[in-house]
């Protein structure tokens, strides 16, 4: 290469060179100079729905909570030593009283539980009873439901059915165990279905697979 | 003593100036590879205030396109080595002096390498932990505290043999063997090594059954001894060009042999790899399937594992057929394999990992500007070093910069003994 | 001797000097070059959380004495306070003899509420934006644990739903844990009581162990995390639940703030249907071991990986 146009070129490459980094100082230096979009605040979970309450307060709880108990006195309105008539309609189906109308009675398939009394006690409406004779108070239902519901019952004794809570080391405090019908409704025992709580929202989320919902 | 260390600091110095001085074409490369670099400094200053959620990574693919570049320049590294073993394993002339720039290649290979690991550290601040004795060095348990010793120590190797054998010509002394010889031949062992254990760090996760195959080492191997050469046929004749540095073309067909079986061993490798993932049908294979075919409708990196794959058949057979013999065709034949191990082994190893996650989730990944900036400005500055490493090397080389000119006005420098000048 | 040809790199050759108006040129360039060096590194001013100097040299977790390791968790304390206003009260709990944590979920239970993904949130101060949550809850549909039919991310009217199961995923605290196999500085490693903790103050971010995780179970800090003031529990330990930095794992860590002190991890106690089960297996009255003992088919995910996790799923009926 020709020495001559060598070095008519050097200057003018230096020059461009000086006019491209003054250019990139000064689009460094402004604040706006790719600026990256801050995340989407994610909705926060609301703290309500993760305290560790049980499904439903039993009558028991009430007891310890010390609460107002007038809705468990059935001889409020029964009459003492007088025997309850249970009515059933045309197909075998107990018809509930419209006092008691926010009981439904769906324990066991097929109407096959459909008396009151396989459970309460009909001579004393405060206690429950079991097949072979036992009477229970009402707040100790577990004999009773494990006295159909064995292998549940003994799982829960050994604390491997139902809720655990508190302590696991007995040494530095107390376990806390909750009795069927803390979790069951007695007359409706199975879970209701209940709305999850809000999915994952992964980082960089527009690339999520649409194909997963599929599934 | 003294006067040694003055010596030292004296050479230094002139590589050091010689490196400020150029043609126009000299300032118009390094200008372009500095705004570059400053590119890449400044995004990286801001992944640094920032934090990693700047770049597109996230939990289900949490490693992307700096540990991509950093396998594959690992593999340009120990492979930019290789000329070590034709020269002095089977006495070849013709590569002899071009084995510095192989190991300066190394070099800024290795420089990219340690310069791409620390920008992908979620906290740069704290790499003191991984300093032997001062920090936790979890050796030999974790892969990377093996990478760790072997990528620095390969760069020491590389450092004293290139330092070494430029200085002895500098001063116009024959370099002592014992001093450089030993270096050589554990270089050449060492090179293996570093890439293997780049390897085995993909290779020993089981939880990921894309990477836990045997098959990942070889291959890993045989893509960079295609790769590395490659670069090194490229970067041969740009020397060649810009200086008048004389390569012969033998040299650049003795490469060329390299590259020719090391990519026969590549697609070979490829065939046994498709076979395992596919003819079986168990179920490990969703990883397989999303990088070649797509799974559930998700398919970004079809493309580009398909373009990598034609490239590397369509380079395979040009170097079998003798017309890669001809320059032009060799070049074209070198670009294809640079681009076609760089996607198969960089997004093509890497990304295909992660997806699915281990618990069947697909999320794909897509570098963010910022990184991709960041990636441009670590190649640049690999380049940038390079460019300086053989402004430094060639004048030394060719006798033209050395201690007997050392004050000496005037260009036409006494020739060092044993170099005969050349016309270009 | 044929004369050299010039080099057109070199033309004045090694030792000349530069004309004055090129030196100067060369000079302008230099110096335009540092203006935009300096320029570029013009997005540190934004940079807010840097460690200070006892951050910065604090000692490995199994290296600090009782006295250092005192004014680390006073350390922690007052950052905490700096930032949200509140004073936390950071303990650091030892494992207790005679005790290895095992964890049983029973799948037939399960309903896929994922109460348990944010009591978890809540009690151990995860980020939630960006969103960390150590548990993820996979629908699987009956009769398959073929992880790739897992959905992740359903968001039904009700659940359960017909048809599917649920099966929450988080650390399995494995009794070999790759994790701790493959991280470069030690920053994480299994406790006698079987926990796979993590220093996050030694952790350098490099994200291998979340590569070696085969249940998905690391989570990264990629930002800033960013708690509720309302929402942060107070009540921390330093292997456990205080607020993390950007730029380091963390995980499941079975809620050791309050599993130490004997209590049921948050995940255990907020569970509407009780399938979540947990205790010291090494204590054949807790409700674990009886599980191990009567229960007849467990599965351990990914069992043929031999990570040998401590956590057991299970049918029942």
């Amino acid at each position: 290469m020709n020495p001559e146009n060598n070095n008519n070129r050097v200057p003018a490459v230096l020059f461009i060179l000086t006019v491209a980094f003054l250019l990139l100082a000064v689009c460094f230096s402004r604040r706006k100079w790719m600026e990256s979009e801050p995340l989407k605040a994610i909705a926060l979970v609301d703290p309500e729905l993760v305290r560790p309450t049980t499904m439903r307060t039993s009558y028991a709880q009430l007891i310890r909570m010390q609460a107002d108990l007038s809705d468990f006195d059935c001889y409020g309105c029964h009459e003492q030593k007088k025997a309850v008539t249970l009515r059933f309609d045309g197909s075998n189906n107990l018809v509930i009283p419209k006092e008691h109308s926010d009981i439904v009675m769906k324990h066991g398939q097929h109407g096959r539980n459909n008396n009151c009394f396989n459970c309460h006690d009909d001579q004393n409406l405060l206690l429950l009873q079991t097949r072979d004779g036992r009477q229970l108070k009402l707040e100790n239902c577990p004999p009773l439901c494990g006295s159909c519901h064995g292998p549940t019952y003994r799982d829960w004794e050994a604390g491997a059915h139902g809720r655990t809570g508190g302590y696991w080391d007995k040494a530095a405090g107390e376990l806390t165990r909750q009795i069927c019908v803390d979790c069951h409704n007695p007359h409706s025992p199975k879970i209701p279905t209940r709305t999850p709580l809000p999915p994952p929202h992964p980082l960089h989320a527009a690339a999520r697979a649409a194909g997963a919902e599929e599934h | 003593m003294i006067g040694g260390i003055r010596n030292y600091l004296v050479f230094l110095g002139r590589c050091g100036r010689i490196a400020f001085v150029g043609d126009w074409r000299y300032y118009s490369w390094m200008g372009f590879l500095s705004v570059f670099c400053l590119l890449g400094l400044n995004a990286y200053a801001r992944q640094f205030a920032h934090g990693l959620v700047v770049t597109g990574m996230s939990d289900e693919v949490s490693w992307g396109v700096y540990i991509a570049n950093f396998t594959f320049l690992v593999g340009v590294a120990a492979a930019a080595v290789m000329m070590v073993i034709p020269v002095y394993v089977y006495n070849n002339e013709d590569l002899h002096d071009l084995v510095i720039f192989g190991e300066l290649l190394a070099v800024a290979a290795i420089l990219m390498c340690l310069a791409f690991v620390t920008v992908d550290l979620g906290r740069p601040d704290r790499f003191w932990h991984l300093i032997p004795g001062l920090g936790q060095f979890n050796f030999p348990a974790s892969m990377l505290s093996w990478d760790v010793l072997v990528l620095n120590g390969y760069l020491l190797l590389n450092l004293h043999i290139c330092g070494y054998l430029l200085y002895s010509r500098y001063h116009g002394r024959k370099p002592a063997k014992w001093f450089y010889i030993p270096f050589v031949f554990v270089a050449i062992v060492w090179a293996v090594s570093i890439h293997t254990v780049t390897a085995f760090l993909y290779v020993g996760l089981g939880g990921r059954p894309f990477w836990n195959s045997a098959i990942v080492g070889p291959r890993f191997l045989a893509s960079a001894f295609t790769a590395g050469p490659a670069l090194i046929i490229l970067a041969l004749q740009i020397i060649r060009r810009v200086t008048n540095y004389r390569i012969t073309d033998r040299a650049l067909l003795t490469l060329r042999s390299i590259v020719q079986v090391s990519m026969l061993i590549n697609v070979f490798l490829l065939a046994n790899e498709v076979f395992k993932e596919f003819y079986s049908g168990n179920l490990h294979v969703a990883s397989s399937k999303y990088l070649y075919v797509g799974l559930h409708g998700r398919h970004a990196l079809v493309p580009w594992i398909w373009t990598a794959i034609q490239f590397n058949l369509l380079a395979m057979v040009l170097l079998v057929l003798p017309v890669s013999r001809s320059l032009r065709w060799l070049n074209l034949t070198c670009v294809l394999c640079i681009i076609g191990i760089w996607i198969e082994k960089g997004m093509g190893l890497v990304i295909p990992g992660f997806i699915p996650t281990p618990l069947g989730d697909i999320l794909e990944y897509r570098p963010s500007l910022n990184e991709t900036l960041v990636c441009f400005g670590i190649w640049a500055f690999g380049l940038l070093c390079y460019t300086v490493f053989l402004r430094m090397a060639v004048p030394i080389l060719q006798g033209r910069l050395c201690k007997a000119n050392e004050g000496e006005a005037g260009w036409r420098a006494p020739v060092a003994s044993g170099e005969a000048p050349f016309n270009s | 001797m044929t004369p050299e040809k010039p080099d057109t790199n070199w033309p004045d050759g090694p030792n000349a000097g530069m004309s004055r108006r090129n030196f100067l040129r060369g000079s302008a360039v230099f110096a335009s070059g540092l203006a935009a060096l300096a320029a570029s590194l013009s997005p540190l001013r934004e940079l807010d959380d840097r460690p200070s100097v006892e951050q910065f040299a604090q000692k490995y977790y199994k290296e600090l004495t009782p006295e250092e390791m005192k004014k680390v968790l006073k350390r922690i304390e007052d950052e905490v306070e700096k930032q949200y206003g509140l004073r936390p009260h950071v303990k650091d709990l030892k494992p207790e003899a005679g005790v290895e944590f095992v964890y049983a979920l029973n799948l037939t239970r399960c309903v896929g509420c994922r109460k348990c993904v944010h009591a978890c949130v809540g009690e151990n101060n995860q980020s939630r934006t960006p969103e960390i949550q150590y548990i993820r809850v996979l629908r699987l549909p009956d009769g398959s644990l073929d992880l790739e039919k897992a959905d992740h991310y359903y968001h039904p009217e009700a659940v359960p739903e017909k048809g599917y199961f649920y099966m929450p995923v988080q650390c399995q605290q494995c009794k070999n844990p790759p994790c701790v196999k493959v991280c470069p500085v030690h920053a994480t490693w299994q406790e006698a009581d079987g926990i796979t903790v993590i220093d996050y103050d030694w952790c350098i971010g490099c994200r291998y162990c979340e590569a070696a995780c085969p249940y998905w179970a690391r989570r990264f800090n990629f930002a800033k995390p960013s708690i509720p003031k309302e929402g942060l529990n107070l009540n921390m330990a330093y292997l456990g639940n205080r607020p993390r930095r950007r730029g380091v794992m963390e995980k499941c860590h079975f809620c050791i703030q309050r599993t130490r002190a004997g209590r049921y991890p948050a995940c255990v106690e907020v569970c509407p249907v009780g399938a979540r089960k947990f205790g010291n297996v090494l204590d054949a009255n807790s409700e674990v071991a009886y599980i191990l003992r009567t229960k007849r088919v467990f599965i351990q995910l990914k069992e043929e990986l031999g990570t040998s996790p401590r956590f057991f799923y299970y049918f029942d009926v």
